[in-house]
């Protein structure tokens, strides 16, 4: 007799391995969520420091401000994709990611939005070699970082 | 002539603005810093850096009662003091003594890791950060939250020291603020710096902590 194979079993089994794969998955993914989430903040920070330290030296290099500007504007960008629904505190995982985000998700989506014009602004002036706009734009992005965190960022543990 | 009516002096002028802008200072740096007032946080601890070069340097070459040589004893003059052996002389006891280098070794760790520290976006960093990376500059930043802790603990200990030894009679927060104590507390008038050289070193100073303030950055500086 030949080995049969139900459908009704690969089904199940089927079933069995999808289930098990997310719930591992989503098990992991909030963990790694947070950790990914912290590291692009890292470079955003990384990027912005890059910045403001060219424009304290009184003579910044327009390749750097260039390069770092396009950093930002890129990872701001990416911004909306680093907080995934069940990322936040409620996952049991440790994280300054305030409810409020997913709660008050158009606001958050609004202030994201803001850091992307604000830095996408930045760079263009970088692009076009305008280090003095650029200069004068970084307060503008400064706020946008402020804005969002004084509202949505819990403080530090 | 030191000795008068009015009592003998001891702390020179250079000791006690140095004392109360430092406690003023640490208070607004606190606040500064709990506000998320960096800019302000930054240019307190800019003012304390002068501050406390100016003092260390005075604490060498200032008057009597400001120089370690004169106040800074070992374990034995403590153990006596302690123990009830009394001290005759002028300005910090020798268990003072260790409370007053506890608290600037303490404040100069403190503003020197507020020099490479480095906020959490990247937006204020302190000014020497440029020479660290983000990720050093923010484990800085968290030393430079700890050892806050250590300082408030020492200007706890030395206010409870202050009220300790006011409620035994011995006054210590009036000489600090006019510099004299009275007459029958003192054998001699401790010698004294002239203003002139305590000028030249907060220039001195003042122009260190400006530098350091920008960075280290020499041109364009002037």
């Amino acid at each position: 007799m030949p080995l049969r194979v139900s459908i009704r079993s690969v089904a199940v089994a089927t079933a069995l391995i999808f289930v098990g794969t997310a719930s591992l998955g989503a098990g992991l993914s909030a963990a790694d969520s947070v950790k990914a989430r912290q590291q692009h903040f890292k470079e955003l920070g990384g990027a912005a420091k890059a910045i403001g330290e060219q424009f304290k030296s009184g003579a910044p290099d327009p390749a750097i401000v260039k390069a770092q500007a396009a950093k930002l504007s890129q990872l701001a960008a990416t911004l909306p994709t680093w907080f995934p629904a069940g990322s936040g505190p409620a996952a049991g995982v440790k994280t300054r990611a305030l409810p409020l985000i997913w709660s008050d998700a158009s606001g958050f989506s609004t202030a994201a939005q803001n850091l992307a014009t604000e830095t996408s602004k930045l760079n263009g002036l970088a692009a076009s070699g305008n280090l003095a706009g650029a200069g004068a734009q970084m307060q503008a992005v400064g706020a946008a970082c402020g804005g969002c965190h004084k509202k949505y960022r819990g403080p530090e543990a | 002539m030191a000795i008068s009516e009015r009592g003998v002096r001891v702390w020179d002028l250079s000791v006690r603005l140095t004392h109360w802008l430092i406690a003023v200072l640490v208070g607004f740096s606190w606040w500064s810093a709990k506000a998320n007032h960096l800019p302000w946080h930054r240019l307190s601890g800019d003012l304390i850096l002068g501050l406390l070069l100016f003092r260390l340097i005075w604490g060498v070459v200032g008057s009597q009662t400001a120089r370690f040589s004169e106040f800074v004893r070992g374990p034995a003059a403590i153990m006596r003091y302690v123990r009830g052996g009394g001290f005759a002389g002028n300005g910090h006891n020798p268990l003072g003594a260790l409370s007053v280098i506890a608290l600037i070794a303490t404040l100069s760790l403190q503003v020197g890791l507020g020099l490479f520290s480095v906020d959490e976006d990247g937006l204020e960093p302190g000014p020497l950060s440029k020479f660290v990376d983000f990720d050093t500059g923010r484990a800085i930043a968290h030393l430079h939250h700890m050892v806050f802790n250590v300082l408030l603990a020492l200007v706890g200990a030395h206010l409870i020291a202050i009220a300790i030894y006011e409620l035994r009679r011995k006054r210590l927060l009036l000489p600090m603020i006019t510099g004299r104590v009275d007459a029958a507390e003192s054998t001699s008038a401790p010698r004294f710096a002239p203003a002139w050289l305590a000028i030249a070193i907060a220039a001195i100073a003042g122009a260190i902590a400006w530098l350091i303030a920008h960075g280290l950055k020499l041109s364009g500086a002037i």
